[in-house]
């Protein structure tokens, strides 16, 4: 445990190198956030409730997608490209530590510093341009926090999983991009599902991505009763099992597959 | 005359041996290949999806019906995806910064940045154009567009000024890594901020930052105010004066970005000591 504490101190003080990217990312970031909020206000004006939400509630939940968004920055997909590409996948596996633990410290650590460095930053800016985020129903929030700790570890493991792909493709930028557009698209993380006609969001809420962005979220803003909460919560921790399978699966096999290319 | 003339023949000539190789580099890797045709128009199909859906829970997005929105979304997307082929590695120019990369082209006898963008051109980007392209031919029949020389004319002068456009905003970025040494990829946010003040009427935001992408960062010369002008929605804007602008817009951006870059070169370190 204590040499994965040590990456995540590593981790932190790397993050905080360069200072020009922390002020590039945060204006980067209130400039999104800040047009999503207008993109709303415009759509919303004239109309009381769209979707079972109002214009308000919406405001939220722009801000707080801003801010979820920094907790679900992860790295592992391109370490283990890197690895793969440049070969230091085989000598990183002799080490005494778990590969994927000391991945996983890594991307804790950028998240740690990546809390002071962007979304405090972006908390008092949407607070003031935008509007301060509060939630609907103080009793959500250990539902909210724990729905939110689980989209983040979906999160990871998808990253990561995807990023196993590299053990046999080599190059995976492409694959990347894909999880990407899922993500952004599919995820409620821009455009709420509820939005979407009826059939569509049927299926989409049988994917993972909408657990990741959209059901902590919709818990925030008080969206839908708490029986409909639950019963998503459900689903969402359904996804986080099979996809913790998924992982443990893939890891044996992609740790053999070295082994045996490294003969 | 005659030596500038042998000059471009030169860099033409190298342009073609070049976009080979980038043919022959890109299968290099199946897998990617795939992965590249399935993500990039995945993400405009998509996309374009959820305008859909936006208008019919919302009736229409500022005064703009499904059929306009389609018609900016597609000259949108046609032109960004113009900008990925040509000028995607503006995005990565930090890289190239910080591990020295830029040496090996300032040993060679050609342009810097004709080099930077050329040897590396992004043939994959045509998997973004044929959406775009798709999108905007329905966007025109469903506004009822009547496609005549003029028009095709009109098409093709904005979208090599809204390329430049973009092209330009990636190398000013890109160029900043030359003064702050440090690899920042802002490809993804430039993207999704480009992406909201592009496909959707510039109209519906604020007066303040409608001049703010007018007239600062001139994205709006990109799609809306051509768009405008072509459908006719905003009188103001003139059907034959609108994509000259846009053009001009282009080539100063353009311009401003050269400097700026040049600026940056000067102070470039390479990797060695």
């Amino acid at each position: 445990m204590k040499k994965y504490l040590y990456v995540v101190k590593t981790q932190i003080i790397k993050s905080m190198t360069y200072e020009f990217n922390v002020y590039g990312n945060i204006v980067m970031q209130t400039i999104i956030m800040i047009t999503s909020a207008c993109f709303w206000k415009a759509l919303y004006k004239g109309q009381g409730m769209v979707g079972d939400v109002d214009a308000d509630s919406m405001l939220t939940y722009v801000v707080l997608s801003s801010l979820l968004s920094v907790l679900l920055i992860t790295n592992v997909e391109r370490r283990i490209e890197t690895s793969v590409v440049k070969g230091t996948v085989a000598t990183d596996m002799m080490k005494p530590v778990n590969i994927f633990g000391i991945y996983f410290a890594e991307d804790i650590g950028n998240i740690l510093a990546l809390v002071f460095q962007n979304m405090l930053p972006i908390l008092i800016i949407g607070s003031l341009m935008v509007k301060v985020p509060l939630m609907a129903d103080l009793r959500d929030l250990p539902l909210f926090i724990l729905s939110a700790a689980e989209s983040f570890l979906i999160n990871w493991l998808m990253a990561a999983l995807f990023g196993m792909i590299a053990f046999s493709a080599v190059n995976i930028d492409a694959l990347i991009q894909v999880k990407k557009h899922l993500l952004r698209l599919l995820s409620g993380s821009i455009i709420p599902i509820w939005f979407f006609p009826p059939g569509v969001s049927k299926v989409l809420g049988l994917l993972p991505f909408v657990y990741i962005y959209q059901l902590p979220l919709s818990i925030y803003i008080g969206r839908g009763d708490r029986a409909q909460q639950l019963s998503q919560m459900r689903i969402q921790f359904l996804w986080l099992v099979i996809l913790t399978g998924l992982f443990l699966y893939a890891q044996n096999r992609a740790t053999r597959k070295v082994m045996v290319q490294g003969g | 005359m005659g030596k500038a003339y042998r000059e471009l023949i030169h860099y033409l000539d190298v342009t073609v041996q070049v976009i080979k190789m980038a043919f022959m580099t890109i299968i290099e890797y199946p897998s990617n290949i795939a992965g590249w045709l399935i993500s990039n128009p995945l993400q405009f199909i998509m996309g374009f999806a959820i305008i859909k859906f936006v208008v019919a829970s919302f009736g229409q997005i500022n005064g703009w019906n499904y059929g306009q929105l389609a018609f900016l979304y597609g000259l949108s997307v046609i032109s960004h995806a113009l900008s990925m082929i040509f000028f995607v590695q503006g995005w990565f120019m930090g890289y190239y910064v910080i591990e020295g990369e830029f040496d090996r082209y300032l040993t060679r006898p050609l342009g810097v940045l004709y080099q930077f963008f050329f040897t590396n051109i992004n043939i994959f980007g045509v998997t973004d154009l044929i959406p775009g392209i798709l999108v905007f031919i329905y966007g025109c029949v469903k506004c009822g567009v009547r496609i005549d020389p003029l028009f095709i004319i009109q098409v093709i002068i904005i979208l090599t000024g809204a390329t430049l456009i973009r092209g330009g905003i990636y190398i000013l970025l890109g160029s900043t890594s030359f003064h702050t040494r440090s690899a920042v990829d802002f490809g993804q946010y430039t993207q999704e901020i480009m992406d909201k003040t592009t496909m959707y009427p510039l109209s519906m935001y604020p007066e303040s930052m409608q001049f703010i992408l007018t007239y600062l960062i001139p994205v709006g010369w990109i799609s809306f105010y051509p768009v405008s002008a072509l459908l006719g929605i905003d009188s103001a804007c003139n059907r034959m004066l609108v994509p000259f602008i846009t053009l001009a817009v282009g080539i100063l951006v353009m311009l401003i970005a050269g400097v700026y870059f040049s600026m940056g070169l000067k102070k470039y370190e390479s990797a060695g000591n």
